[in-house]
């Protein structure tokens, strides 16, 4: 399977070391032994047809021997590939630069594979018909909650299921601050400026807690699982500055805890933070990530699993390439 | 009085007609029954909830005197407690806005009462926040005190955490 990879940076370097150490495992196990003949970062792109020596590449800071410039659309369009793995970061407004990459990709015919939110948020229905009329696959399971496989479980296993609702704790930062201002009784300055020096939070957190990231996986939720035409600004969005860790004292009083949750209805799409009972499968702690399916067959489904980083999250891009492999057999 | 009871019974059939007769008997009125089959108890009995309105103490006793002879355990009862319960969070400067006002608000609804609270007051200047405990006679009035508190929250500037059960 020949694979171009767009993104160099910590998941695209994250899943090339996953590439490189589980090499044997893939060939042994799933007869599947992936090339990658193009890597590409904002600066520059290297390719080999033959395909690259990845554990080289993983050395350098920069891409070694890279020819200079924007080269991510030329390289999509002119090496041969199967495969466009689009791993480059998020952009909610534009999509850009993911939402090109893959544009470009399937109109070249190649299969994508993307963890990128920002192209699905901006034009979900409009990637995946064209996927469609150009006869490629497109999968985005690493999109939303990492590792934690929402959108292939709700697809596969419980495609016999309607779905109702999704609800959802879907970000691993705003999970990490209240889990610690309801360990810690610590205010929420504090606990923020703890999570920035773990690298739990980033520089900017506005986007995590203001919940406009759990508002993005939402919009993707909506759109996979329920077939809704829904896009950002359709989702109702509170965030958790407003938490401090007397609420979540109060909340622990009555069995209960407060909890970032992502509800996606025909109907309704919010984000806020709710009321969780201590006993349930959302109620998880940390940076977990857990979501409760709502179906008409099997009631309740509820998964929970580590929704960051980029060997959790290569757990789901590794499922989507084997998923490609058995389905096209390339 | 209105009463609400969690009673467990044996997984055999006929078991929960028996369980009622007492009821009838002594006069009550059954407004709901909820039986949980999928939450068997460890010794493998059913819980029950029951919510009935009955003439006074005295002849709730009888019943519970009739259901323990009978091998029925009791094991929640809350007294003249509306059938369903949930519990919300207020954040924002709640004193200042009138928290009396807004109790007297959901306790106009009919067949609405806010029977808890908790309070943890912010320092000068910082938010509040308080634990609220709103029981009502059925779901609907459930939804229409939720509803009715998110007009005050709005009005208010309070933020209003609502029960991931309950209806937003």
């Amino acid at each position: 399977m020949r694979i171009t990879l767009i993104g160099f940076g910590n998941l695209g370097r994250g899943f090339s070391r996953t590439l490189v150490q589980k090499s044997d495992f893939l060939r042994r196990k799933h007869g599947l032994v992936p090339r990658v003949v193009a890597v590409v970062d904002e600066f520059g792109a290297v390719v080999d047809e033959k395909g690259l020596n990845l554990q080289a590449l993983l050395k350098k800071t920069e891409l070694p021997g890279a020819k200079k410039g924007k080269l991510a659309l030329s390289t999509i369009a002119d090496v041969d590939a199967d495969v466009v793995l689009e791993l480059t970061p998020t952009n909610i407004e534009t999509g850009e630069p993911g939402l090109s990459h893959i544009k470009a990709a399937m109109k070249a015919g190649r299969h994508v594979i993307t963890s990128n939110k920002g192209p699905l948020v901006v034009a979900f229905q409009e990637l995946t018909s064209l996927a469609k009329k150009q006869g490629v696959e497109f999968r985005y399971s690493a999109s939303v909650g990492g590792a934690v496989p929402v959108i292939e479980l709700a697809r596969k296993q419980l495609a016999g299921n309607e779905v109702m609702e999704i609800q959802g704790v879907l970000n691993g930062t705003t999970n990490y601050l209240l889990t610690r201002m309801g360990e810690e009784g610590a205010p929420f300055d504090m606990v923020l400026r703890e999570a920035q020096e773990l690298g739990v939070a980033e520089k900017d957190p506005t986007l995590d807690i203001g919940g406009i990231d759990t508002a993005c996986k939402i919009t993707i939720l909506a759109n996979a699982i329920l077939g809704v035409n829904a896009k950002l600004k359709d989702v109702r969005c509170v965030g958790i500055t407003r938490i401090g860790p007397d609420a979540i004292r109060l909340a622990k009083e009555a069995g209960q805890t407060i909890k970032l949750v992502g509800v996606a209805r025909r109907g309704l799409l919010s984000v806020a933070p709710r009321l969780v009972p201590l006993d349930h499968p959302l109620a998880v702690g940390g940076t977990l990530n857990a979501v409760t399916f709502k179906l008409d067959l099997a009631r309740e489904i509820s998964i929970a699993g580590f929704g960051a980083g980029p060997k959790e999250t290569s757990s789901s891009i590794l499922g989507d390439l084997i998923d490609l492999h058995r389905t096209l057999g390339c | 009085m209105r009463v609400r009871i969690v009673m467990e019974l044996k997984d055999v059939p006929g078991q929960l007609l028996k369980a009622l007769e007492p009821i009838a008997r002594f006069g009550g009125n059954i407004q709901s029954i909820m039986h949980q089959h999928e939450r068997k108890t460890p010794l493998g009995r059913i819980p029950v909830t029951l919510v009935f309105e009955i003439g006074d103490k005295v002849r709730l006793n009888k019943v519970f005197a009739a259901l323990g002879a009978m091998g029925v355990t009791v094991t929640q009862l809350g007294e003249q407690a509306g059938a369903i319960q949930t519990t919300v969070m207020l954040i924002g400067h709640i004193i200042h806005t009138d928290v009396r006002d807004t109790i007297d608000q959901l306790n106009a609804i009919k067949g609405v009462r806010v029977s808890g609270m908790g309070l943890a007051m912010g320092g000068p200047g910082q938010e509040s926040s308080a634990r609220m405990t709103i029981t009502a006679n059925d779901e609907k009035r459930v939804r229409a005190a939720v509803s009715k508190l998110h007009k005050i929250a709005d009005e208010k500037k309070l933020l209003l955490l609502t029960s991931l059960e309950a209806a937003q």
